[in-house]
């Protein structure tokens, strides 16, 4: 599975970094406001064909894998115990949608050019950089997550098998995966404000994007667009 | 005086006795001091507090002065002066990555653009800095991708990128391989030429030969200030483990102090 920035070279990836947020942020709101079961199947559709054409099939599939246990278990609670699979269909497009545009966004927008995106519109870096390692927190915790689960399995730690074996293990992953994303919350912050990172008045930006009229008018029709919805949906 | 400490002493918060006690010493640029002394002896608590780290990020609290370029580096006034001129190397390069870079030049480069340095001055500063370190060809890779030595020497990369006036080394060869410790110990009368050195060290065998002046540390107090021969060759040094593998071999042998530190020394005293 992938979570995390990939490099490439896609419309996304290429895009300013507030195109796939505001893609996100529209896809979130339309994923709720249009009318269902179709707008949601639709939507989550559009997204699937938005991550391919952006070059973006590991967020893609990604997505797909973390939707599965939801579309199972809806199926399971509104299609097994005899109700109408219709609720499934409109909660699983929701949730695929969701889970879609917001990977599509962590694989496509490189934190250094959010960063420098948001420094050009006077965000305060500290709250800039706060948001890109947010961004990255997943694949970090995942990285750390797999080193631990190394370890104790050269410990003799079975993680396979039985679900009792992975219920067992997962009290020696969550335990060093916690205390030490706790202490390197200290060495790290150390570490940024020996690089300057602590109040800096005027970050220079290394390549700042940039941010075409067609884009512009992108974002705010995107914008525009989820308004409507929402509008639509209130007032119908 | 380009770092001076004035009858210092540090507690961490919780802690139940002080990590140092009552130090007071001096530092400027042209020669490689070792702050050294056993596990635990106050050595990396006292580079963060010429940093300015402690108390301000670490908590707890001071006693005495800190003086480094003429700031106080733990102050809010100093802290804004001393931004970029004071850069530390900690033993665990991993976790001082920024997180924002996925090349090595990018992440070299946080630093500097972080002064609000115009780009040429941050492309040329980050080529000379990789190129200082040994780490040029390592400038397209993703730093997620590099092993423990190789992102050391990038981080190093990164601090030197900065051009700072003090340089504080705290363990810089824990996670380096032989050659490339060797390699990062030669380099250290270079740096202390351009910048106020201080390199927290128990890697003394590897480290001896090229420093000027030793501090040494016992629980939190400073024992010793002087040239390695003097302070790293006494019995006192010896004997609390703070020396070479050559000099405990000769106390062990059974010869006087003070005891030769290297290999060239041993044979130039028991050769004669």
């Amino acid at each position: 599975m992938i979570v995390g920035y990939t490099p490439g070279r896609g419309f996304l990836h290429r895009a300013h970094p507030f195109t796939p947020f505001a893609l996100a942020g529209a896809a979130i709101v339309w994923a709720f406001a249009l009318p269902a079961p179709t707008g949601p199947a639709l939507l989550a559709v559009v997204l699937a064909a938005v991550a391919l054409a952006a070059r973006l099939p590991g967020a893609l599939g990604t997505a797909l894998v973390m939707a599965a246990p939801f579309w199972v278990f809806l199926l399971l609670i509104h299609w097994g115990f005899g109700d109408t699979p219709g609720r499934a269909l409109v909660v699983g497009s929701q949730v695929t949608a969701i889970l879609v545009a917001f990977l599509m966004v962590v694989a496509a927008v490189h934190p250094a050019r959010l960063v420098d995106a948001l420094v050009a519109r006077r965000v305060p870096f500290a709250v800039a950089y706060l948001l890109a390692a947010t961004l990255q927190a997943v694949p970090r915790l995942r990285e750390r997550a797999r080193a631990i689960l190394d370890a104790q399995r050269c410990r003799g730690l079975r993680v396979s098998g039985s679900v009792w074996n992975r219920v067992r293990a997962v009290v020696p992953l969550t335990v060093p995966l916690v205390l030490g994303a706790l202490a390197e919350v200290d060495q790290r912050a150390l570490a940024l404000e020996a690089r300057a990172a602590a109040g800096v008045r005027h970050r220079t930006p290394l390549a700042p994007p940039s941010d075409t009229t067609g884009e512009r008018v992108l974002r705010w029709s995107m914008a525009a667009g989820a308004v409507a919805a929402v509008l639509l949906r209130v007032l119908w | 005086m380009t770092v001076r400490l004035d009858g210092v002493t540090f507690r961490y918060p919780g802690a139940p006795s002080d990590a140092i006690r009552n130090i007071s010493a001096a530092c400027a640029p042209g020669a490689v001091t070792l702050v050294t002394g056993r596990l635990g002896s106050g050595a990396s608590t006292l580079l963060l507090t010429v940093a300015g780290l402690a108390p301000h990020a670490t908590g707890g609290t001071r006693d005495g002065v800190v003086e480094t370029l003429g700031h106080d580096p733990a102050s809010a006034e100093g802290r804004a002066a001393l931004a970029g001129r004071v850069g530390i190397l900690f033993s665990t390069p991993w976790t001082q990555l920024s997180g924002m870079a996925y090349s090595v030049s990018d992440e070299v480069a946080f630093g500097p653009a972080n002064l609000g340095w115009d780009r040429a001055r941050i492309a040329a500063s980050v080529t000379r800095s990789l190129a200082l370190a040994g780490a040029a060809h390592l400038s397209a890779r993703d730093p997620r991708t590099l092993s423990g030595g190789e992102l050391q020497r990038v981080m190093l990369a990164a601090i030197l990128a900065m051009e700072p006036e003090v340089l504080l080394l705290d363990e810089p060869t824990l996670e380096l391989d032989a050659e490339s410790a060797d390699a990062l110990v030669a380099l250290l009368p270079q740096l202390a030429e351009g910048a106020a050195l201080l390199v927290a060290t128990t890697d003394l065998d590897r480290t001896v030969d090229v420093a000027d002046r030793i501090l040494l540390l016992d629980r939190g107090l400073l024992v010793a200030d002087g040239a390695p021969a003097d302070v790293l060759g006494a019995e006192r040094a010896v004997v609390t483990g703070a020396s070479t593998a050559i000099a405990e071999i000769t106390r062990a042998a059974g010869c006087p102090p003070p005891y030769p530190l290297t290999v060239d020394a041993a044979v130039r005293r028991f050769g004669e």
